[in-house]
This record gives structure tokens, C-alpha cells and sequence, in this order.
């Protein structure tokens, strides 16, 4: 039986045009080669969860592997975030510690918490760092954070004692105020930028699984113009 | 030294099984392994609902992957449906005949890179014939229903392992979901002792 129009186009034509287009690199390096005639750097908006074990693998290597790059690494915690409706959401969460723990070796990272960890329970580091200035003491703070949360602990989250990681990394107080509007408002640029899931790297007109795609964040950047420094 | 079993769940409709055939199927040169082919229905056609942003986003993904792994990927043709179906009906067959690994490489390379519909006799004859399958026997796997109670029994063992996507290995009751976790399962593999040695010409 042969193909209506309509089925072909959803069939074959659109998805080949998306794939052809996709491809489609040279407005972005313009784009890039501009905001570096400007004087702007790069940008790598991450958005990650706390309570998601492959955010903790994907942040602490992507701090790493930027440094030396011309290019911000902009941490967007969020809270509420998946497929809508999504019958495996919690089969997913489960998977994710084992997918996580295997990804950590790959790099050396050793995952101490078996257990999901519900999204509640760490909502206000998500509130905390999403009400901050961006910046390298924020990134050090989230990468410590995150390495205490899923490479140093197994119990429950004790609030205190984040507190006085924030204190040692940023000094003062955590941001007593805004925190879950911030990361409401996160979660709304998540939306628009498309990704629907953590952690997710938005780099210039591409996004990217992160804790999947760490080298390829990287080959992006380097065709950007981007590249890592001596 | 005795072979393991690795099964291999795999959809004609997931670019990321696309992706993963070739290196799955040559896991048992390198590993003494018996890979176990097992496709299953596509997740759209069990009732799990995917997002546009799910399916744009991987079609742009693979594209990359592709590129990485040195795959030819679009033009496509979406076998959603009856060529998806048709395809899990013809596989089982060609496990009947040892060219399984012809047959999906030869169907999944049809439908992600030259836009071949499978949903057509003359689309699924041509992928046959380039894996050296007779088509009266493959037409006739179309109206098999002892094949299709493998098909159907291949996608409640994903179900079963609490698993919803594809490419999917299971080794020793250890399970690995996706192509770009092909390199962990063959790190399993090495620990279990299973890499074979490599012989070289004199």
C-alpha cells in the first residue's frame, strides 16, 4: 500500500529534515567567533537536580574539564522536572544509581548512597544555590555539595551541615529568601530550551545528556572555537 | 572456556538500537558470550507516550553519535507500526536461520540511513535479500503466529527486568541500558574473565 503525503511527511521528511539540519553548523560558529569579538565568553548552562545521582557525576567533571576554556559553567539547579506522566519516572530514579555508580568509575568517583534520594529532602540546596551569584565559588560549593550528597554519605541530609559547607565555600549565610522562585524559574528556561530531563547542558543552540555526553560537550566547544587552553 | 549468555533487547524503531548494532553483534569475537537477539515492540506501541522534545532531541543526538562512531544516519523512515512489527516477525525467522545479525543490520541500517519503508513488500524484500534471505519464508513469518508469541514474549521480559527502553543487555542479571553503555558491559565482561585472546598472523 502506498504512503499518504501526510505519512511521509511525518514518516520520512520531517524527521530526515531535522537530522539534515542538525548538522547545520556554521550559524552557531558565527555566533561564537561574534561574542568573541565582543569580548563575552562562552556559556555551558547546566541544569542538574540534586537528588539526581548522574547530576552529581556530570557537574563535578564538567567543573573540571571546563577549567582552562574561555567559557562560563552557569549551574541551574531545578526540582520538578521529566516526562510528563511518566509511568518508569520511578524505575528511572532507581536506575540512575547504578547507571551513576558505573559512570563513576569510569573517572574514579565511587557512588556510597544505594538509595534514591527524595527530591524534598534536598530542595533547599537546590533554593540555595539557584538564589546565588553565578561563579567559581558557587561551582566549588555544588561540586562539594554534591560529592557529600552522593560520593561521601548514605544517611539522611542534615541541613547544618551544608550550611557550613556554604559558609567555608561562599562565606555568610545561605540565601535566606527567593531560593524557590529561582529555581521555579529555572526549570521554566529548562522548559524553553527543551530539555526535559537532568542534567541536561545547554551549549549554544545544542543540548546534551551531560553525564552521557561529557566529551562530546567538549568537541562542541572545541568547534566553537573554544578550546581548552596550554 | 564456556560461553555466557548476553541478551540483546532491541527496537527497529530506536535509533540508539541502530546505533548499537554493529558493536553488539560483534561482542562474541572478542568475549565468549552467546549474544541472544531479542526485539521487542517499540515503546510508542506499548502505550508509553514520547514527547516531541524527546524525539527531536534524539534524532539530533544520534546524528551526532553517528558521526562519532562513523555511522551513516538519515534519511530515515519511521517504521512506527506495521514496519516495525513486520520487521520483529522477520527477525525471529532469520534467528531460525542463523542470519539474524544480517537481517538487523542490514532492516535497522535500511530504516535510519536510506529511508526504506519496511511497512512495504518491496522495502522489506530489498533488506532481506541484502541478508541473504529468501522472501517466500520471510512473507510467510509475517502471518507466523508462533513468532509473534516470541515477539510478544521477548517485550514482557524487558517489562519483566523493570525496564522501559532500548538497546538494553542484560549479563548475569546485570542490566545496560543504552548504546554509549556498551564500553561498562565490556569492562563486566573483562572482569568476568570473558575476553578471548587475540590471535595474530605470524
Amino acid at each position: 500500500m502506498a504512503s499518504s503525503p501526510a505519512d511521509l511527511l511525518a514518516r520520512r521528511v520531517a524527521p530526515s529534515a531535522v537530522i539534515a539540519l542538525s548538522r547545520v553548523t556554521w550559524p552557531a560558529r558565527l555566533g561564537a567567533a561574534a561574542r568573541r569579538r565582543l569580548g563575552r565568553r562562552g556559556r555551558v548552562e547546566l541544569f542538574f537536580a540534586f537528588d539526581d545521582p548522574c547530576s552529581a557525576i556530570a557537574v563535578i567533571d564538567l567543573a573540571q574539564r571546563l577549567r582552562g576554556r574561555d567559557v562560563r559553567l552557569l549551574l541551574m539547579p531545578v526540582v520538578r522536572r521529566g516526562i510528563k506522566d511518566d509511568p518508569a519516572v520511578d524505575l528511572k530514579r532507581r536506575y540512575a544509581i547504578d547507571d551513576a555508580r558505573r559512570l563513576g568509575r569510569r573517572t574514579g568517583l565511587e557512588l556510597t548512597r544505594r538509595e534514591p534520594l527524595p527530591a524534598q529532602d534536598v530542595a533547599f540546596l537546590a533554593e540555595w544555590v539557584a538564589a546565588a551569584a553565578q561563579g567559581p565559588a558557587l561551582t566549588r560549593f555544588c561540586v562539594a555539595a554534591l560529592r557529600r550528597l552522593w560520593l561521601e554519605s548514605a544517611g539522611p541530609v542534615e541541613r547544618a551541615g551544608y550550611g557550613a559547607l556554604w559558609r567555608e565555600q561562599l562565606g555568610g549565610r545561605p540565601p535566606g529568601r527567593g531560593g524557590a522562585r529561582a529555581v521555579r524559574r529555572n526549570e521554566r528556561l529548562m522548559r524553553r530550551r527543551r530539555p526535559y530531563d537532568t542534567p541536561a547542558a545547554w551549549v549554544h543552540g545544542q543540548w546534551f545528556f551531560a553525564h552521557d555526553r561529557l566529551a562530546q560537550i567538549a568537541a562542541r566547544l572545541d568547534e566553537l572555537g573554544w578550546t581548552a587552553g596550554p | 572456556m564456556s560461553a555466557q549468555r548476553l541478551d540483546f533487547f532491541f527496537s527497529f524503531r530506536s535509533p540508539y538500537s541502530y546505533l548499537a548494532g554493529p558493536r553488539a553483534f560483534a561482542l562474541p569475537e572478542r568475549y565468549a558470550v552467546d549474544l541472544v537477539f531479542r526485539g521487542v515492540i517499540p515503546m510508542a506501541m506499548r502505550g508509553q507516550s514520547v514527547p516531541r522534545e524527546k524525539g527531536l532531541h534524539t534524532l539530533r543526538d544520534v546524528a551526532r553519535e553517528a558521526r562519532r562512531l562513523g555511522m551513516p544516519f538519515g534519511p530515515v523512515h519511521d517504521p512506527i507500526g506495521d514496519g516495525a512489527i513486520r520487521c520483529l516477525l522477520v527477525s525471529e525467522h532469520a534467528i531460525d536461520v542463523g542470519r539474524e545479525r544480517e537481517f538487523v543490520l542490514s532492516a535497522s541500517r535500511g530504516i535510519w540511513a536510506e529511508a526504506v519503508d519496511v511497512a512495504s513488500d518491496a522495502g522489506l524484500r530489498a533488506v532481506c535479500a541484502r541478508a541473504g534471505l529468501d522472501w517466500a519464508p520471510c512473507a510467510a513469518a509475517l502471518e507466523d503466529p508462533a513468532l509473534r508469541a516470541r515477539v510478544d514474549a521477548n517485550t514482557a521480559a524487558l517489562a519483566d527486568l523493570g525496564h522501559w527502553g532500548v538497546p538494553v543487555f542484560v549479563f548475569a542479571g546485570e542490566l545496560f541500558w543504552g548504546q554509549d553503555r556498551i564500553e561498562d558491559l565490556e569492562a563486566t565482561l573483562r572482569d568476568a574473565g570473558l575476553d578471548l585472546p587475540t590471535w595474530t598472523a605470524e
